[in-house]
This record gives structure tokens, C-alpha cells and sequence, in this order.
């Protein structure tokens, strides 16, 4: 096949091509990119192997020999209500479900997303209209056929607003906002979010189309965010729960599901449409929040693998024999963000003046032990595709002080409140700030609050930090958390020349000029000064040496298909 | 003697009805928090508002407190915000957990503490009484959370004889029952054995048993017939308060070993805001505070009928 011949998947990846073999953009970016633009994972590794000359598919699991069929694998997980995927907050809850009912794309933990229930995709030149080709031949475990009702239906429930689900935000490009003629108490007209016509079409039974207002180029990506999970299509008319009617077209059933406990998936009679899987069952047992329960259940042979190391247990797991710890990069951060609203903050120079007295790196190598990436206060990650380098960040003091003096706070008092919901680092982190803001006669105090607590007030405190898992795109934090008015904006942080660089890096699809919009967007953050966002960091889970063909992913996703038990 | 009983369940009712009061007006006074303890904290305004609506929270608050009263005493305490199953489904196969870990530290506990106090007091001042003495004093200073450390260091890293964790995800298991019972007793163990020793040596002091000795009854006589029936009636009051102090006691512990049980559901809920599993497990352990305590005042009366109420 020639480079012109891939313009039928779609028009722009012979440029890429030629990006990839001038050097202009990495093999990771090409094969991230060219995959969801519906090119097959098979087919782009292939391509990018000859142009590159590196292996063409990663073989992860090479060393590990042939797999074997039986066994049972523990996990040492919380186990939590699973009853509407569409409504999930915690990957954990789909983390159970995964090997239930499944996505129609995947995200390995390569970064690289691959079909699953859907065979292939096609995107518009503009990419405005995605068509996804269902597989065929997939039997929900109650005998009914998989086909594009399934996928229709759940479209329409996400998107309906009473559903209440966070695939909203996802895929606001096929929603509009509408005015219900209500009015409010305050006069102010009711506006609600609804499903634009046509935004989803049957194509025919195996084919179905979605129609967008405005082009997205991370459509594929979405589908395999974890709320995303595709149920049978009558899900609401047998009550709509997930634990007590537990129909799927993975290759798993649910035998046993206790809330705070455990949960028993075994694997189905039927073959399985996506082929050979090994494990007999899976049990996911709930230890409670003690880190060290955890440790002294993996150490005594109770569990064969943890969901989650924390990194306080780190040591203890490196010495138990035959475990093995592996290692994820991902965005997941803590952005000791400032409301720029409230006093003191509603003044640039004293926001300025507390990034300028940050040490980022000094805050990673002592709350982290420097396991992640420097962050650079723009709330993009190296690992994120599109993410642009920015000149390197300098502390400086004098500048600091001198930036207070002129604001007529020499004296500045602040407090920060700190939750810990994702471990003793955050207020690591902060304890590192506390002496860095110091030099500059910044006094700082800290409000150490439980986790529930703190997500009462994350985003009214003037001053917190607040954790932001990791996203695949750089744009999707962004879009999520520092856009003018969404709800999720914490900061409070408003500037229209943002909002458009942004909207403007979401519509292109040339990794290039992305990477260029990009630089504009980071700067523009940057130099507003909301956030000291110190670093993004590794996450760590550790399994027993028995465990084969297990992978760390990012996002902590589990799915166990391709995972055995050897002897 | 009926009527001192009927005043004590009396007394009992009464402190319950209060502290549910109180218990009420302090989760539950202010109905925004309510709504989006139960709701979360992105839930919008709207659905705040028609929640508390649906769920008669704009009702006077004195009719919510008894609608309250009435619920809960029918064993309705509500669904559980976090768990997403009715509070009573998880309340009771926990406690009846923390039932069977303290049934296993009283077995063990009571006999063994009761002969160690009784042993030390019989002679106080003799090595033996020092020996138990020391070692009840290192036993109860040691924290439930240190012991717990250093139990696991022990028995499950390095000697790797035991389960780390105490889940019973697989059934009963009395391996996993140990290393939290142990902790428990070796805490307990102590006090109980210290207290029974100083009512013993009070005992041994008193002239009726000087006497006895003196009109050369055998020693083994004078303590078992005369000496530990006196001797047993403090002891016996630090036991029943044990009970209460081993429903927040096993928090620790329960947490510590993955315990399914009661604490490790308490401090769950409080954790996660879970306000009506917070309600249900607070009266549940009032219940069991004054219970006992009124079982003690009954008991210690039978044992001691020098000792009236009035």
C-alpha cells in the first residue's frame, strides 16, 4: 500500500506520514494519532515500524511464556455500588464492570487506542461525523444480538440530563443548550442541555453514526472513558441495575457483588467473541483504606495483586519476595490552585508572587521521592500528545518580594486547605511550598481537613490543593477545569483570549500546528498565574511474580482478558 | 428489687431519647448539608432543592424529628449515601463480625486476666505479683495500633505463620481471627488484671479474712470460698464496661486487619459523610453503652446485695 492509498481511511494521514518520516512528530505521537483517525493498531504499528525500523508491535509479554488457562486472581480493590455505569465516579466501580459489559473502543497502556466492539471507524475530513462499524457476532450473555440499538440507546441516555452523566461534558459537541420558556426565581430564563437532532444515527444494524456541532479529533478516546460502558439495550426496562441484572457481552458474570467487600466474576460457559481469555475467576476484595492491610495481605499470599500501591508502602512491597511493582507515567496531579476571585488572589501580583517563590522540583524530589514529571503550572503533561516545551520555569525571589511590595502586602498571611484524597503527598507538597513561600516572608498555614470534607469546598477555598486525575488529551483537563464558567472550574479563572486559543487547539488535527496553538494556550495560563502545579506523577500497583501479562495503565483500567495465572 | 430494674430501663429509654435529639439536631438541623452529604458535592441546586422536597425536609423540624424517631425505631434508618443499599442490609451482618471478634477476646480476656489479678493480689508485694504487675502495665501502655504493627511484623512478615489481613472474603476463617483478637487482648489483658488484683489485695486486707487465716482455715479455702466472691465484684463492672470500650476500641484494629466489622463501618461512614449509616451505627453504640451500663448496675447488685439503689 502506498502512502496515498491510506487517504480512503482518512485524508490527512498521508501527511502524517510524511511527518513521522521527516522526524517532525514521534512514532508515539503517529501511532496515537493515525489509530484515531481509524486506522486499524495492527496496520499503523506496521507503518510506523517500516519508517521508523523499530519492532512492530510491542511484545510486552514476550518473556513470559505461553499462557495458561485456569486459576483465580485477587485484587486487592475497594469494591463499591456498581449499579449504572453511566453514572460512574470512581474508575474502581469499572474496573468490575469492565470485564462485564464492554466499550467499543480501547485504550491500552500504550496510549493507543485500539477497536474493541466497534471493528473500525471512519472519520470526516472535517471531523465533524464519525461512523463506527459495530462488530458482528457479539451475544449479550442473555442470548440477544449486539447491534446498533445497543449503541444508540446508550448515546441517548448519556446524553439525557436526567441521567445525570459525567459523558456529558465529553461529548457536549452533539449537544445544544435550549431555552425551557421556564423562568427561575430570579427571572433569569431556564436554559437545558439537550441532544442535538441527528446527533446520533442508525446507520443499519451494525453501523451508526454520530454527528457533531463542532469537530473532535479525540471522539475514539472518549468512548473508553470509564463511564462509557456499553449496556443492553433494554438496561432501563430491567430496572436499570447493573448489580442485580448484571448482563454483559464480556467474557465474565457477576456471581457475587458485596458492597465494601468482595466481588466474584466467573468466567461465562459461551465462547467468548473476542477469543481465548484464561482466568477461571476474578475476585476483587475490599481491604478497607489502610494502606498497609494491603501489603500484609499481598505478603502473605491473601491477594495476588494491588490495585494501588501508595507510595508510603512502597519500601514494604519492594522487600516482599517474588512481588514485582510496576510503574504507569500519567497526568495525574495536585494543583495547589488559587481562586482568583477572592482576596488576596483577585491581585495578579500576588499570585505572581507565589508561583515565582515555587520550586517544583524541589516539591517533586521531596513529597514524590521524584517519581513523575516536573510540572510546569500549565496543567499539560509531557505525556500528553499535543503538549508544547515552554522556556524552563526560574524561582525568584527578589522579584517576589518586590512584586508583594508594590501590592502593599509585605506581610502576607495565607491558609491552604489540604484533604489528602489521594495520600499524605498533597500535604507533602504543600509542607515543601510552606518553606519555599517563606524566603519571601510569605507566611503559610495549613488547614488539614478529611477527604469528604475537602470535596465540599474545593472549589469555593481560596487556597487548596486539588487533585486532577489523569486525562489522555491535554485538552481535556484544560477544557474541563480553566474554561470560562464550566463547572468544574475551580479557580474561578476567566479569560476570554484563553477560552478561544483553546477552542482553536481542539479543532486542529496537524500534531504540528496543534503543538504551536498549544504553546500559546500553556503560556497564556501560565502567565495568569493560577496555579503552582508542582508535578504529575507516576502511579504504582504491585502484583506477585505468578501474575502473567499483567500492565500498569494510567488510568489504573483494568481488564484481565489477556492475564494468567502461571503454575 | 422489680422496681429498681424498671427505673434503670426507665433511665435507659430516657438517655436514648436524648441523645437521639441531640444526634438529629447535629446532622441533620441544617437540610442544605443534608442533601448534598446525600447527593454529593456536584449536585446542582435544583436537585438539592426537589430532593429535600420529595423527602418532606421543609417539613416543621419537630415533625421530622419524630417522623425520624418513628422510622428509626421501626428499623428503617435509611439507604446508605456511599454503599447504595439499605443501612440496615450492612448494619447487622457487621455487627454481628465485631459480635464474634469480641466473643473471641472475652474468652480468652476473662479468664486469663481474672486468674492473673487474683494470682498477683493474693500476695501482694511477691515476685509473682511484680512479674504480672510489670507485664500489665507494658501490655496496656502499648497502643492497639502499635501492637498491631508489631504482631504482623512477626507473625505475618517474618515468620509468615499467619494471614496478614482478616477479611473472611472466603468464609469463617479462625487464622484470620487471631492476630485481631490477640492485639485486643493483649491490650486489655492488663487493666482487667490490675483491677482485679488491687480489689483482691483490698480484699486480702480486710479483717474477715485475717480471721479466717488466723482460725487456720486451709489458704486455698479462704480465697476461693471467702476471698473472690468480694474480690470479683470490681472486676466485674470493668468487664461490662469493656464491652462498650471494645465497640470503639476495634475501630483501630478493624482497620488495621481489613475486620469487616462494626468500627471499620463507623469510621467508613464518618470518613465518607455517610450520614444516615452515621446515625444508625451512633445510636446503635449509645444502645449498647447504656445497655451495658445498665446490665452492670443490675449485676452488681445481685452480686453485692449490701449495695441498694435508690
Amino acid at each position: 500500500m502506498t502512502t496515498k492509498d491510506y487517504r480512503h481511511v482518512h485524508s490527512a494521514i498521508p501527511g502524517l506520514i510524511g511527518d513521522l518520516e521527516k522526524g517532525k512528530i514521534s512514532r508515539r505521537e503517529f501511532l496515537r494519532t493515525v489509530t484515531l483517525l481509524g486506522l486499524s493498531a495492527g496496520a499503523a504499528y506496521g507503518l510506523a515500524g517500516r519508517i521508523t525500523g523499530e519492532a512492530l508491535l510491542p511484545a510486552a509479554h514476550a518473556a513470559e511464556g505461553a499462557p495458561k488457562k485456569g486459576g483465580v486472581l485477587r485484587v486487592a480493590m475497594p469494591v463499591q455500588e456498581i449499579t449504572d455505569p453511566a453514572i460512574f465516579d470512581w474508575p474502581e466501580k469499572s474496573n468490575i464492570t469492565r470485564h462485564l459489559v464492554e466499550y467499543l473502543t480501547i485504550t491500552g497502556p500504550d496510549n493507543i487506542t485500539r477497536p474493541y466492539l466497534a471493528e473500525k471507524w471512519q472519520a470526516s475530513d472535517d471531523l465533524k461525523t464519525w461512523t463506527f462499524y459495530l462488530r458482528k457476532g457479539v451475544k449479550w450473555s442473555n442470548g440477544d444480538e449486539f447491534n446498533a440499538d445497543d449503541v444508540v440507546f446508550n448515546f441517548k441516555r448519556w446524553l439525557d440530563p436526567k441521567t445525570g452523566s459525567s459523558n456529558q461534558g465529553l461529548f457536549s459537541a452533539m449537544l445544544e443548550e435550549i431555552d425551557t420558556g421556564r423562568k427561575d426565581k430570579d427571572g433569569k430564563a431556564v436554559l437545558e442541555k439537550r441532544m442535538i437532532a441527528n446527533a446520533i444515527e442508525k446507520v443499519d444494524d451494525h453501523t451508526v453514526r454520530l454527528n457533531l456541532r463542532t469537530p473532535v479529533l479525540s471522539i475514539p478516546e472518549n468512548l473508553y472513558n470509564y463511564p462509557c460502558a456499553i449496556v443492553h439495550r433494554d438496561f432501563e426496562t430491567m430496572g436499570a441495575n447493573l448489580a442485580k441484572n448484571p448482563i454483559g457481552t464480556g467474557p465474565y458474570a457477576l456471581v457475587e457483588h458485596k458492597v465494601g467487600e468482595r466481588a466474584v466474576l466467573r468466567r461465562r460457559k459461551d465462547p467468548y467473541w473476542g477469543g481465548e481469555v484464561y482466568l477461571d475467576e476474578i475476585h476483587y476484595l475490599d481491604l478497607g483504606q489502610d494502606s498497609m492491610a494491603a501489603i500484609a495481605a499481598l505478603a502473605s499470599g491473601q491477594v495476588d495483586v494491588l490495585h494501588r500501591l501508595e507510595l508510603e508502602t512502597l519500601d514494604a512491597a519492594q522487600a516482599i519476595p517474588d512481588v514485582v511493582v510496576s510503574k504507569a507515567d500519567t497526568a495525574l496531579t495536585g494543583v495547589i490552585r488559587m481562586k482568583v476571585t477572592e482576596k488576596p488572589f483577585d491581585d495578579i501580583r500576588v499570585r505572581k508572587a507565589v508561583v515565582l517563590c515555587a520550586d517544583n522540583a524541589e516539591i517533586l524530589q521531596k513529597a514524590y521521592r521524584g517519581m513523575g514529571t516536573v510540572g510546569e503550572n500549565h496543567h499539560v503533561a509531557p505525556i500528553h500528545p499535543e503538549y508544547a516545551k515552554l522556556p524552563p520555569l526560574k524561582r525568584n525571589i527578589e522579584e517576589a518580594k518586590r512584586l508583594l511590595q508594590e501590592a502593599g502586602k509585605e506581610k502576607l498571611k495565607l491558609e491552604i486547605a489540604v484533604g489528602n484524597a489521594y495520600g499524605r503527598w498533597e500535604q507533602d507538597s504543600v509542607v515543601v511550598l510552606k518553606e519555599q513561600l517563606a524566603a519571601a516572608g510569605i507566611e503559610l498555614k495549613l488547614n488539614v481537613m478529611p477527604a469528604a470534607q475537602y470535596w465540599e469546598i474545593w472549589n469555593k477555598v481560596p487556597f487548596g490543593i486539588t487533585v486532577w486525575v489523569h486525562r489522555p488529551l491535554g485538552v481535556m483537563a484544560l477544557a474541563l477545569g480553566y474554561k470560562s464558567g464550566v463547572p468544574w472550574n475551580e479557580t474561578g479563572y476567566s479569560n476570554p483570549q484563553f477560552d478561544q486559543a483553546l477552542a482553536k487547539a481542539e479543532s486542529i488535527l496537524d500534531v504540528e500546528e496543534r503543538r504551536k496553538q498549544m504553546a500559546v494556550v500553556e503560556k497564556i495560563l501560565q502567565d495568569d498565574a493560577v496555579m503552582v502545579q508542582p508535578f504529575f506523577q507516576s502511579v504504582l500497583s504491585a502484583h506477585t511474580a505468578k501474575v502473567k501479562g499483567y500492565q500498569t495503565h494510567p488510568t489504573l483500567y483494568h481488564q484481565f482478558n489477556q492475564v494468567w495465572i502461571s503454575a | 428489687m422489680l422496681s429498681f430494674i424498671l427505673k434503670r430501663l426507665g433511665f435507659m429509654a430516657v438517655t436514648m431519647l436524648a441523645v437521639s435529639l441531640l444526634l438529629f439536631l447535629l446532622l441533620e438541623i441544617n437540610v442544605e448539608s443534608v442533601a448534598t452529604k446525600v447527593l454529593g458535592p456536584y449536585s446542582s441546586e435544583e436537585q438539592r432543592t426537589l430532593w429535600l422536597e420529595q423527602h418532606g425536609y421543609f417539613q416543621p423540624l419537630y415533625v421530622r424529628y419524630f417522623s425520624w424517631l418513628g422510622h428509626f425505631l421501626s428499623g428503617d434508618f435509611g439507604d446508605s449515601v456511599r454503599f447504595k443499599v439499605p443501612v440496615a442490609e450492612m448494619l447487622w451482618p457487621r455487627l454481628a463480625n465485631t459480635a464474634i471478634l469480641a466473643a473471641a477476646v472475652f474468652a480468652v480476656l476473662i479468664p486469663l486476666s481474672l486468674a492473673l489479678g487474683v494470682l498477683a493480689g493474693m500476695r501482694e508485694g511477691s515476685k509473682l505479683d511484680r512479674s504480672i504487675s510489670v507485664f500489665s502495665i507494658v501490655t496496656t501502655s502499648i497502643p492497639e495500633f502499635a501492637s498491631a504493627v508489631f504482631l504482623s511484623a512477626v507473625f505475618v512478615f517474618w515468620l509468615a505463620w499467619l494471614p496478614g489481613t482478616s477479611g473472611m472474603t472466603a468464609g469463617f476463617s479462625f487464622k484470620e481471627l487471631i492476630l485481631p483478637a490477640l492485639v485486643l487482648i493483649l491490650y486489655d489483658l492488663g487493666y482487667v488484671a490490675r483491677m482485679t488484683r488491687a480489689s483482691m489485695a483490698e480484699v486480702m486486707q480486710t479483717h474477715y479474712i485475717r480471721t479466717a487465716i488466723l482460725k487456720g482455715l486451709p489458704y486455698r479455702q479462704v480465697i476461693l470460698r471467702h476471698a473472690l466472691r468480694n474480690a470479683l465484684i470490681a472486676p466485674f463492672t470493668v468487664i461490662m464496661l469493656q464491652i462498650n470500650w471494645l465497640l470503639s476500641g476495634v475501630i483501630v484494629v478493624e482497620f488495621f486487619f481489613a475486620y469487616k466489622g462494626f468500627g471499620a463501618l463507623l469510621l467508613e461512614a464518618s470518613l465518607n459523610q455517610d450520614i444516615y449509616l452515621i446515625e444508625a451505627c451512633a445510636m446503635v453504640a449509645v444502645f449498647v453503652a447504656v445497655a451495658t451500663q445498665t446490665l452492670a448496675d443490675i449485676g452488681y447488685m445481685f452480686l453485692n446485695p449490701r449495695i441498694r439503689f435508690h
